[in-house]
This record gives C-alpha cells, structure tokens and sequence, in this order.
C-alpha cells in the first residue's frame, strides 16, 4: 500500500513542478514578448524599481501586464467550469459552453448593441460585459428551471443544447433585421480576446473567479462522491438537488465571467481536464480542482502568446489557437477511449 | 412498543409520481437478520428498496430505524445507517478500487474528505473481508464483474452501516461469486449484526440465506415469513405465475413443463435410475407414465413434475396388488417400456413382474429415450 | 429730443441683450476651461453641423464635437489652464505621430500635405486607394497598427503617439477607446459620416487643417469645392430622377436612405432622388435593404441609375448589371442607356465632392451622346469596349 500511495505523491509532485515551471516560464515570455522589444534590464527596473523609459513602463504595466493576469484568471475559470461539468455530466466532451452558455452571451450583446447603438451611436464598454454575463446568468437560469422537471441528467445537456440553439436562433433573427453597420462587431465578440484588458476589469475578473473557484475546492468532496453517481452520492449524505444546483451555478459563473470579458473561448473548457487527468492518473477532485486551475492559466497564457505575437501587429482570436491546440487531444482522447 | 425490532415499517405504501404501486407494507425485522425481497420482474421489488433508501420518496406511512423515522433523519444520520449496493452501472474514470471503496468513508470523514488512520483500516478490513484487498491498485473500470460486485460490497461494509441494502446482488455473478458473496452477507448478519435487506432472482439461494422472506406481487405483500413458510409449491406457483413449469420445494428447483397428452412411454424406475429417462422424454416432449416408484424416492420428486401419471407406494411398503394392477394396465396402453432398474430389492419386486409381462407382450423395450 | 433718447435706450437694451446672449454660449464653453480663457470668436462654418471651434487668446482653441467631446489645443510651450473640466482632452501642439483608423480623414490629410503628422494606420497599405497614403506605408513611414477593434497598443504607445482618430466604428468596441485613453492617447472620433450635407463631409478637412497647423489650406480646398456647389446654385433643378443602390449578395438592393449625403449630392447637383422617405431618419446607418421587388415597384422609372460600386467591385457592362437580376432590364434607365456606374474609389475622395456634384449635374444635363466618363462616374454600355 505504501508503494502505490508513494507513485501517486511523486507522479502528483511532478506534475505540479512541471506545470509550475511552464507558468514562470510563460509568465517571463508574456512580459518579454510584444510588439515593442523591450530590454531585460529595463523591465527589471520597471517591475522592481518603478523606473525606466516611460513608454515601456506604461507597455509593460497597462498593456501586458494586466492582459498576463486576464490570460491567467480567466483560462484557470474556464477549465474549471469545464472540469466540473465532465464530472457532473460523466461525459467526456463537455465543456463550459454545453449549457448554451455561449449563445446566451451573444444574444444579449447583440441585444445591447442593436438596441443602444442604434439609438444612441455609443454604448459603454462596461454595458457589454454585463449584458454577456447576463446573457450567460438567462441561459443559465433557463437551464435550472428545466431540470427541476427533469430526473435524469443527461437530459440537462439536451436542455442546454436546445437553449443554445434558441438563443442562436433569436440572435440570427435580431441580426437579420438589424442593419449591417450595428452588428459588425458581433462577429468580432464571438472571437474571443484578451486583448485591452485593464487593471479594473482584471479587480472585478479576480473578485468574481478566485472566491468560486475556492468554493469548487471546498466542495472536492461531494464532488468526488458524486463520480461514483447520483444514487450512490444519495446513499452518502449528498443532497442531490442542491447539489445540482450547485454545480450548475458554479460552473455557469465561471464560465460567464469569462465570456462577458473575453468572448467565448473555446476549447480549454473540454482539453486541459483532460491532460491534466491523465498526467495526475486520477480524478480525485481534491488533487485535479487545482492542478486544472492552473493548467487552464498555463494552457491560456501559452495560447493568448501565439495569438498576439504570431503575426504582430495582427492579432489571432485566441479561440482559434486554442482550437488547434485543443483539437488534437479531444482527438486523442476519443481515440484512447475508444480503445478502452 | 416496538424497541425489539430494529427497522419496521407502518402502512408504508410506494410508488412512483404519487401512484401508489404496492400497499401497507408492514414489516419487521431484528438487528442481524436478512430480509429478502422475491417476485416477478417488475412487481414493485427496486421501489420498496429505493424507498427503503429514501431515494424514492414513499407514498404514506412510515419507516422506522431504531425508532426513528427516516423521514426525520439527515441525510448524514442516513449515510451512517444505511448503505446501498445497486445495480446502477458505474462510469468512473481513472479510479482505483480502493478509491471506490474509500467512498464509504464519506459520513465521517472532514470537509475535505481527507481519510484518517481509521478510515483507513476501515476500508482494508472492509476490502479484506470481501477477499478484494489484492485489488486496491487497478482501475475499477479493468475488472470482471464479479470483482466489481465485491468492490461496491465492500464500500458498503466501510461505511459501518446498520444496514444494508441491496438490489439484486448477484445478478452478473457466477456461482462460484455468489456463493461467496451471499456467504459474506450471512457473515455480516451474524457476526456485525448487520441487518440485510435485499431482493434475489435466484430462490435456492434465497430460501438458503435468509432469516425472513417477503413476496412481492401485485398491490400489496402477498406473503411475508420464514423460508419454510414461503417456498411452497403453492406459493411459489401462484408468486410467478408457473403455468409453464413446477417447482420443487424439497430441492428449491425448477422444472419445465411437462409433456402434454396420454402417455406414450412407460418407464420402470426407482431409486434415481429414472431421472435421467425422465428429462431426456420431457426434453423430446413425449409424454410419459412412470411407476412403480416408492413415496421416499428420489424419482418420485421428479416424476410428479414430469410424468403424465405416476405410479407409486407408500414409503418403505412393498408394492401392492393394486397399485401393481394399476400400472399394469397403463403400460398396457404404451407402446414403448424403458426399464432402468438393473436390479431389485425386496420392497420393489413386482417391478420385476411388470418387465417380464412388457417383454411377453412384446412391448418394445428400450435401453434409453435417447434411442427415440 | 424724446425720441433720440428712446432710440438710443432701446438700442443699449438690444445690444446687451444680443451681447448677453452670445456671452451666454460663450460663456458656457469658458466655464469648462475654468473661466481663464475668453472666446475671441468661432471657426466659419458653412456646411458642418458637427464640430465646432471657438478660438482664444494666443492660439488656445477648444474644438467640441457633436459626440460631446471636446478638446483643447494648447499651443507648443504654453501652459495648460488650471481648473480645466475633466471632459476636457488637451492636445498639446505640434501634434504628430497620430493613429489614423477614420479612412475619409486620410484623403483630407493627403490633400493637406499633412500625411508626415501621421505614423499608425488602421488599414493595411494594399488596402488604401490614396497613392500617397500607400507609398507612405511601404516606404515605412507609416506603420500598419492593427484592426480598430484590436490594435496594437505596445506599437501605438512605442510611436508616442500623440492622437487616435477614429471612425464610429469604435462605438461598437467602446473598450478600445477606454484603453487607448488609459494609456494616455487622446482619442478622436470622426463624425464625419453622419454630415448629412456632402460639403460637411468635405469641411471636417478645417478641423484637421487646426489639428496641423494648415488652417489656411484648409480654408482653400474648402473653398474650391464650395465653390462647384455656388455654380450649380443659380442654375436650374431638373426633373430628372435618380436612383443610386447597389446589389448585394444575397440579392437584395442596397439604396440610400433619403436625406443621406449621396442623395443629397444628388439634390444639389439638381436631380432628384428617386425614393422619397426611404428609411428611418432616426437610425444611424446610411444604407436600407430592399428586396428587389419593393425595389422595383419604385426604382424602374427612375431617368438614371448610378450604380454603387464601391462595394461590390466595378461592373464592365450593363449584361452583368443585368446579370445580377433580371428584373433591371425593365428599368427606364436601362432601357434608355442612362446606366452609370461609380469609380471604384469615389467616396475615398472626401475633398472632391464637388467635383463629384458636378459630375453628376453634367450627367443630368447632358446632351452629348458619346460623353461616357466623368471625373467620378463612367457609362456602362452594352457590351464592354463597344462604344
């Protein structure tokens, strides 16, 4: 017993060293890395001094700074949300966006944008945000309705689905009617950036992802007991419905947040709970709840990278290159399964 | 009133959407004693238990557990008393069986579900007891269903319930599993005053394990009580609706059914020499008289259920004139005689006659129906 | 006696009150800049309604815009005033090192000679049609900087970038402009487009003339095209009626909203529109989608059709004007061969709007049967190359 309990500390210690170093190792790219070179010794005196060139204070401090921390937030957010959702649903492709999440964002902007922008020529920025959370919140909201009626769980992901197809519908509809000039910039949300993030919206990013991502920590337990089932988790002590709730609440939250300040973002929800399982070999929650958190950050620092640097002074939606990154360990993953 | 009995129910009644499937269920049961649920697929038998369980919530009336009411307990206080086993079909993902286990530890350990020294123990004597300690390390998802049966007996057990309950344990296993996990059961019950209550497809077992038996068909219990009051042909017959066979309470077996019309055969038995004729002709389906056979006769328990008509003695007696006459005259009306017997004793001598006369009459005599 | 003394009372009470009157507005702007500077006067205006400039002492200037901004040009070596209103943005002379996303500004900032005061663009040189706006981005001198919605902000503020000008379009991605204001970039949104008289387009190049230092150039060009519409001024309205779309893909007509400034164009060149209340005054967007039978109904008697192919790319003949949908061979203008098409680059060119008014007039008023290019606008025949 005392082996295999010993194989599973290293293999866990290991993991967690090699992701730990992959986020330094990230983090000193994401703040060497740009459009502008900036030297080392200048960004030593810039982050530990307060001093040096004016420019490169400001590029380093309001530009890429604040945009590292939405990467990291944000990313640890949707991998939670998406690693939560795999457990709650046992299906190994959901993600975050499974309860029409996404589709509830978009048609509350685009909402926002027809009916304000119309009218007024401007809407603040501030506005947007709030109308993607508050798109997420409906179709979120929508969703526990539903499954109140429902017993079975599988049936919440048709109901999810079936939002999402309604929200896409009533958007496509808003947007026919809209005129071009209104809605040019949906397909632009839909896209997913981090770009222009500020210290602000990285104060209301933290207050909102680091408390529930705490709670998900806190709930390792039910949340362990509930991948042997629902009836088992029952016969343990679990109240199901509240704990139902709970799930959906958490992980509609996070993923929320994400997308009412980054679009949606797709992908790190479904592939990084993977890796990080079959790097850990468990699915203990205690132990994958934070080694996913920052497997997300890590996953979307790397990809948040590539998308801005790639081909400066464009910018990559970093959707698409957490797609294709994403893409081929779904794959294998399906594969390995199918092998099982 | 009733602190004798460890769990009781008043008028409970089941159902599901407030449709009421079986009603005032009353039952009471000991510490240490295993009540087992049997009826016809679909009789209601996963209702009661889900109820039992408080994973279905009952219609009316009340389920007591050391005078307390379910209804009024937590689901911890629950988690503590009662531990399941299902028939659910588990999907886990990268869990080891000792991970499983461990699961049963959840009423008592802390917040983070962190296990102490004495959980543990717990789950090692729990996986020890069931024999799967050898198992701790591989994917639950790797193992044989058997395995996989013992893996979720043995998190029951660590999660040191009162009571357990299963829904029909042994139904992937083969004997040589079920054997042993009934035997375990039986083990709980006497020696952790566990008390047991579960439903079982396969009788002999159920008849051979439990304390108290509790038939389950149509609105309400038909019969609750002993093994020995239960497994009745009657009772058994009429619980499953056996127009298609027979069942044998002295071996707990089932028959099928017997062949239908005047017999065609005659066969000569006694002593365990006729089985063997006796299922090869009702596997042909060709209807049979037997005789002479003795009350205390093995081939007489089988006969009963096979034969078209049997012809027997009372126990120990010799063969009577008139019994003799009597079988003589239906061998009469066959064609084809089997005689088993090689050789006869005292009490069964006119058998011996009653060949003598088939081969004089030039009967067709066979070794065996197996020439038929 | 009496009378001279009433006279010269009433005239003291009216002129206090006209003073008092425009002190008032006057008045208004000077409390933003904490009552230091006095208005000396405004910049002329003649045709745009949506900017303003009052003038103070030693060159100060307080330019608002209708979006409600406004902002402050301090002269090279001058103090900023105390007291200032928060609203107020100071550009400080000479301003240079701008981001230009607002294409129209360009033209206006190419006919100024002004393209050196620019080092960021929104658009990607192969993407101008001004010659020198592109020859500037090859050469180096202008550098690409990004979509409006995502630019690159560490190569904004490396420039010094000391002004962003903007199109509306930033409306729709508020979050670029808090960020570029948040790394100290003052950010001016162009609204041009919403000047519902052609030349108010054309007089924003006043502005930008402050904004370089070129306010007498700015004042010349100005004048010229103001001039071509003076001309037309005194000559007669046609009855001629004009219908002015596009086909999309989809196979809709895209028309001009009544009361936009290529209809209004149109109006002073001395035609007439041929949809009267087409659109919603109220919205914002220039454009109204028709389904070609609506479209039809209406457009098929128009004199002449001026197809908009600034969007769609340049048509050859009037079969692939046909070729989009059959119903515009029954089209007055088609059957009477007065099918023109746009030059490819027409609404680039801010600062030849009239030329562009005159060109439409000589359409209208021509008699010349060969006449089959104008400065702006060219004739599709039947066949290409026949004519």
């Amino acid at each position: 017993m005392e082996k295999s309990k010993n194989t599973n500390y290293i293999r866990y210690i290991i993991t967690l060293i090699v992701l730990i170093t992959l986020f330094v190792i990230l983090i000193l790219l994401n703040i060497k890395l740009g459009s502008v070179d900036v030297s080392v010794k200048d960004i030593i005196d810039i982050l530990f001094h307060g001093s040096g060139n004016e420019t490169n204070y400001n590029i380093l401090w309001k530009v890429r700074l604040p945009r590292m921390m939405a990467s990291i937030i944000l990313g640890g957010a949707l991998a939670l949300s998406g690693f939560l959702l795999q457990t709650f649903f046992n299906n190994p492709i959901a993600g975050p966006y499974v309860l029409g999440i996404s589709s509830g964002s978009k048609m509350m902007v685009a909402l926002v944008m027809i009916a304000v922008l119309s009218r007024y020529h401007y809407v603040n920025s501030a506005a947007l945000i709030i109308a993607a959370f508050a798109g997420a919140m409906l179709s979120m909201g929508f969703v526990l309705i539903i499954s109140r009626k429902v017993n079975s769980v599988s049936m919440l992901i048709v109901c999810g689905v079936m939002i999402g197809y309604i929200c896409s519908a009533i958007t496509d509809i808003m947007i026919t009617f809209a005129d071009d000039a209104n809605i040019v910039n949906l397909h632009n949300w839909s896209l997913g950036s981090f770009s222009g993030t500020s210290w602000k919206n990285v104060g209301v990013m933290a207050s909102v992802v680091l408390p529930t991502s705490l709670i998900v920590f806190l709930m390792s337990k039910p949340i362990g007991a509930y991948q042997l089932g629902e009836n088992y988790a029952k016969n343990m002590g679990i109240n199901i419905k509240l704990f139902r709730i709970m799930l959906v609440l958490l992980s509609s939250f996070l993923c929320a947040c994400v997308t009412a300040f980054a679009g949606p973002i797709s992908f790190v929800g479904i592939a990084v709970p993977h890796l990080v399982k079959s790097f850990l070999k468990t699915s203990k929650p205690l132990i994958v709840t934070p080694i996913c958190f920052l497997g997300g950050s890590v996953f979307c620092l790397g990809c948040d990278l590539i998308a801005r640097t790639l081909f400066a002074p464009v910018e990559l939606s970093v959707s698409t290159v957490s797609s294709i990154f994403g893409v081929p360990i779904v794959i294998y993953i399906m594969l390995k399964k199918r092998v099982h | 009133m009733n602190k004798e009995y460890f769990f009781y129910t008043k008028k409970l009644t089941v159902g599901y959407n407030g449709k009421p499937l079986i009603k005032d269920i009353e039952v009471n049961l000991k510490k240490g004693q295993i009540l087992t649920l049997i009826g016809p697929n679909g009789s209601g038998k996963s209702t009661i238990l889900k109820s039992i369980t408080k994973h279905l919530k009952s219609i009316c009336g009340t389920i007591y557990i050391d005078s307390e009411s379910i209804e009024s307990m937590s689901n911890k206080d629950m988690a503590q008393k009662v531990s399941v086993m299902l028939t659910d079909k588990l999907k886990t993902e990268l869990m080891t069986c000792k991970d499983v286990v461990e699961t049963g530890r959840y009423p008592y350990t802390g917040m983070l579900g962190i296990l102490s020294e004495e959980d543990n123990l717990q789950v090692r004597n729990a996986m020890e007891l069931v024999n799967a300690w050898e198992l701790r390390d591989r994917d639950f998802t790797e193992i044989s269903d058997g395995q996989r049966q013992r893996i979720l007996l043995a998190r029951a057990i660590c999660q040191e319930p009162e009571i357990i309950v299963l829904d029909e344990p042994t139904s992937f296993l083969d004997i040589h599993y079920e054997l042993e996990l009934l035997s375990i059961l039986r083990t709980l019950a006497e020696e952790r005053n566990i008390t047991v209550i579960m439903s079982l497809h396969e009788l002999d077992m159920a008849q051979k394990v439990s304390d108290l038996v509790m038939c389950v068909k149509g609105e309400y219990i038909t019969h609750l009580g002993t093994p020995e009051e239960i497994f009745q042909k009657e009772l058994i017959s009429q619980l499953y609706d056996l127009s298609n066979g027979n069942y044998n309470p002295l071996f707990g077996s089932f028959e099928m059914e017997r062949p239908k019309g005047k017999p065609k055969v005659f066969v000569i038995a006694g002593g365990g020499t006729g089985i063997a004729e006796y299922r090869i002709l009702q596997k042909k389906g060709i209807p049979f008289a037997t005789g002479i056979l003795h009350k205390n006769d093995i081939d007489y328990q089988l006969a009963q259920d096979l034969a078209s008509e049997v012809f027997f003695e009372k126990s120990f007696d010799p063969i009577s004139e008139a019994v003799f006459q009597n079988a003589l005259d239906r061998m009469n009306s066959c064609n084809i005689v089997i005689n088993c017997l090689k050789t006869y004793g005292e009490i069964n001598m006119k058998n011996k006659t009653l060949y003598r006369e088939a081969v004089s009459q030039g009967k067709k005599i066979l070794e065996s129906a197996d020439m038929l | 006696m009496i009378k001279k003394r009433y006279m010269l009372t009433a005239m003291v009470i009216i002129i206090i009150s006209l003073l008092s009157g425009c002190s008032q507005d006057m008045d208004k702007n000077e409390k933003f800049l904490g009552n230091q500077l006095h208005t000396e006067g405004s910049m002329e205006l003649k045709y745009a309604k949506n900017f303003s400039v009052d003038y103070y002492k030693e060159g100060y200037a307080l330019i608002s815009i209708s979006d409600g901004s406004r902002y402050l040009i301090v002269p090279e070596g001058k103090d900023i005033p105390t007291n200032l209103d928060k609203s107020i943005t100071i550009l400080r002379q000479p301003i240079n090192n701008i981001y230009l996303v607002a294409t129209s500004a360009m033209c206006l900032f190419d006919a100024l000679d002004s393209l050196d005061t620019i080092s960021l663009s929104g658009t990607k040189a192969e993407d101008w049609y001004i010659e020198n706006a592109k020859a500037a981005m090859k050469a180096g001198d202008i550098i690409y900087a990004g979509k409006y919605n995502i630019p690159d902000y560490e190569m904004i503020m490396s420039n010094n970038c000391k002004l962003a000008i903007e199109s509306t379009m930033i409306n729709h991605t508020p979050e670029v402009k808090d960020k570029l204001e948040e790394l100290g970039i003052p950010v001016l949104t162009d609204q041009s487009s919403y000047e519902s008289h052609p030349l108010g387009r054309t007089e924003w190049i006043k502005l930008y003339g402050l904004l370089t230092g070129k306010e007498s150039e700015a004042k010349q060009l100005f004048d010229e095209q103001a001039s071509y519409i003076d001309q037309l001024a005194s000559q007669e309205k046609t009855d001629k009626t004009v219908a002015f779309f596009y086909i999309s893909s989809s196979g809709n007509a895209i028309a001009r909203k009544s009361g936009d400034y290529v209809t209004r164009m149109i109006e002073l060149a001395g035609g007439n529109y041929i949809f009267d209340h087409l659109g919603n005054s109220e919205s914002a967007t220039s454009t109204v989608t028709l389904e070609m039978e609506e479209f039809y109904a209406t457009a098929k008697d128009a004199d002449f059709i001026i197809y908009n192919s600034t969007i769609d790319g340049e048509l050859s003949s009037v079969e692939e004007l046909i070729g989009k949908n059959s119903l515009l061979k029954d089209f007055k203008a088609v059957q009477n061969d007065n099918v023109w098409c746009t030059s490819k680059n027409m609404f680039q060119e801010t600062t030849q709007f009239g030329l562009m008014i005159s060109d439409i007039h000589r359409m209208l008023t021509n008699d010349d049967k060969d006449l089959a290019k104008l400065n702006f606008m060219y004739k599709l025949s039947a066949t290409d190359g026949e004519k």
